[in-house]
């Protein structure tokens, strides 16, 4: 795992979860398993750019775009356009 | 200048003629080019002749009900219109999200076509292609896929003529999927309803609404659609999805293109003041809105001062900040503060022991230990009353608390087909809410529910649908559930709380799995995430004297063990 997805994963597990959860890897769902919720997407959308140091069009992602870390990191990727 | 508010027999008849060549609706398309589109009132009415002719193809006729689930864009709207130019009858479901479990959605979808008979589901192209498979319905109920745009309607489409008595759409209101009730509203409630706003927010021909409200909702729908489509007034509309995602680019609409009306829940107000990064915050201009309209939740007056003071420096004012009192049931607004006081949203301090143990209001100083606060919906609208109720069904005076009844010339129908439920809320043509508030100087206050009604971010859910879902945990003692709403002050809206018993005390040690395993069912099945599940052993659950679970004794005594 690179330093961004593991600032990512330590940002969710201190931030946004909400229950005592198991493991948290970058491949646990986290929407749809009802670790975090909705209103937590605009942090999250926020903590990725900044780590990424990148600007992501919102249109162009859906909620489930951050269902995993990993699919986070993959839309940074694809999509984040990187700032000056 | 003032919009002159005429009179017509039905929503058709004002569609009919005038101005048709202004913008209409703006869509915001985050991330593309161009990042919006707009069309004008001709080009939308032409869409929605084109969807009234493929419905007509597909033998829709005056009164047939149509359900419609597509993304919120102007297609969903023009078809909307469509069905109703044809006399149709729509109704528009949420779109599925990623978390929707499959077949529960096609067990909820065909309970709501089933109950009000619809003859037509019509989703868009971007209707998931695993749940396709999942919604062929019955032989009486046919599902199309739209294209984008629906081809031209060949010619002038035969407009219906309805009476002012007819059922104009349907909104759906609380409750799962499949259990949510029809409202039903006709051409009059409709007309009545938007005539009486127009006059309390002195709408204005210049007037520009912002929304990304979804048109499920009656906020969305009433509000941010059929109010502008009545009165030629612009919308600029974004979807849900791109504002949960960003809420900064709501303002960045709202500035760019000089909005002047938005309505949001309670909770927006606060999430807007806590989620937008001051970079986002730089630059909007915000001082053309002139009406911030606090709807759909009971009003705190802390969201709307955490609101007013993260954007008092992007030109938001006190006069700007309103609020309202609204159901689908009454077609939407029953109270609305009024335009222009200096301070609209009226709030009172009040001694918090007289109004949780005696259900009165007894005036406070704001400094006092005691007090609590309480922000006023406004006044009614015109042709609007409210009544203060108690449980012996006796009308309560100024400053008592109780249940809250409300007749208007905009009220609905009934629940389609099902005058057992109307019967219960329906007494002598006032409409009982379940909620809960008081009146003082004529103003309406809105505190809670009477039942254990848990409205969380504007949407409300019924407590037994969610206890249902979890007592099918096999884990779990069936029917010893409770789920309730806890208010956050973080987030300006309830939490969902939902405490579970075992049958067995030696299933404690997977608590962590069971746990893990009803929070997934309860999202796939209603959409809300819980903030906790706690799952506790036999027995923890206070039972009521008639041996079912006691939702407010259990909550007590989670909170005073979890303090």
């Amino acid at each position: 795992m690179d330093i961004e997805t593991d600032a990512l994963l330590a940002f969710i597990k201190e931030k946004l979860i909400k229950s005592r959860a198991a493991e948290l890897t970058e491949d646990t769902p986290l929407v749809s398993s009802g670790l975090i919720d909705s209103f937590s997407l605009p942090q999250l959308l926020i903590q990725l750019e900044k780590i990424t140091n990148s600007r992501i069009p919102t249109g162009r992602v859906s909620p489930q775009d951050f269902e995993t870390v990993r699919r986070m990191m993959e839309v940074a990727r694809r999509l984040g356009v990187r700032k000056a | 200048m003032m919009i002159a508010i005429r009179h017509f027999d039905s929503i058709l008849e004002a569609l009919d003629g005038g101005i048709q060549d202004l913008p209409f609706i703006t869509m915001s398309h985050a991330g593309s080019s161009p990042p919006s589109t707009t069309c004008t009132f001709a080009e939308f009415l032409a869409s929605a002749e084109a969807f009234a002719h493929l419905f007509q193809s597909h033998g829709i006729q005056r009164g047939d009900r149509i359900v419609l689930i597509m993304e919120q864009d102007v297609p969903l709207m023009a078809s909307f219109v469509g069905a109703m130019l044809l006399g149709a009858v729509p109704t528009i479901l949420a779109f599925p999200t990623f978390k929707i479990d499959p077949s529960k959605y096609r067990s909820g979808l065909h309970g709501v076509t089933r109950n009000i008979g619809a003859r037509l589901v019509a989703i868009d192209a971007q209707f998931p292609e695993d749940l396709k498979a999942q919604i062929a319905l019955t032989r009486d109920t046919e599902v199309i896929q739209t294209s984008e745009p629906p081809r031209p309607a060949p010619s002038k489409i035969k407009w219906a003529n309805p009476s002012p008595d007819d059922v104009a759409f349907i909104q759906h209101s609380a409750g799962t999927t499949g259990l949510q009730k029809g409202v039903a509203l006709s051409h009059a409630a409709v007309l009545n309803q938007l005539r009486h706003l127009a006059e309390r927010l002195q709408l204005r021909e210049e007037d520009r609404i912002v929304s990304w409200l979804p048109l499920y909702h009656d906020m969305g729908l009433i509000a941010c659609f059929i109010l502008p489509l009545l009165f030629r007034v612009h919308i600029v509309m974004q979807s849900p999805t791109d504002w949960v995602l960003r809420p900064a680019s709501m303002l960045q609409l709202a500035s760019d293109f000089r909005c002047t009306l938005c309505w949001i829940p309670n909770f927006a107000f606060q999430f807007l003041a806590q989620r937008v990064t001051d970079e986002d915050k730089a630059g909007l201009k915000l001082d053309s809105l002139r009406a911030v309209i606090n709807c759909s939740e009971p009003v705190r007056t802390q969201s709307m001062q955490a609101f007013y003071d993260a954007y008092q420096t992007c030109g938001v004012s006190w006069t700007a900040l309103h609020s309202s009192y609204a159901m689908a049931e009454n077609t939407f607004a029953v109270t609305q503060t009024t335009i222009g006081e200096s301070v609209p949203v009226r709030t009172i301090w009040a001694d918090r022991s007289a109004f949780q143990s005696h259900s009165l209001i007894e005036a406070r100083k704001p400094e006092d230990d005691a007090a609590v606060p309480f922000a006023s919906s406004g006044r009614c609208l015109s042709n609007n009353s409210v009544r203060i109720v108690s449980a012996d069904g006796s009308e309560l005076e100024d400053g008592r608390v109780g249940e809250i009844a409300v007749h208007s010339d905009s009220m609905f129908d009934g629940y389609f087909n099902r005058p057992d439920l109307s019967e219960e809320v329906l007494k002598d043509e006032w409409y009982f809410t379940r909620d809960v508030g008081f009146i003082l100087d004529g103003h309406v206050f809105v505190v809670g529910r009477k039942d254990d009604v848990i409205i969380i971010g504007g949407r409300n859910f019924y407590p037994q649908d969610i206890e249902e879902i979890v007592s099918r945990h096999s884990a779990i003692h069936a029917g010893r559930t409770v789920a309730f709403g806890l208010y956050s002050e973080e987030m300006g809206t309830n939490d969902l709380m939902i405490i579970a018993e075992v049958n067995d005390p030696a299933i404690l040690v997977q608590r962590i799995e069971i746990e893990a395993e009803i929070r997934r069912s309860v999202v796939a099945e209603i959409g809300a995430t819980p903030k906790r599940v706690h799952v506790v052993p036999p027995k923890w659950i206070i039972k009521s004297s008639a041996g079912k679970p006691a939702r407010s004794a259990t909550r007590e005594k989670f909170l005073s063990e979890n303090s």
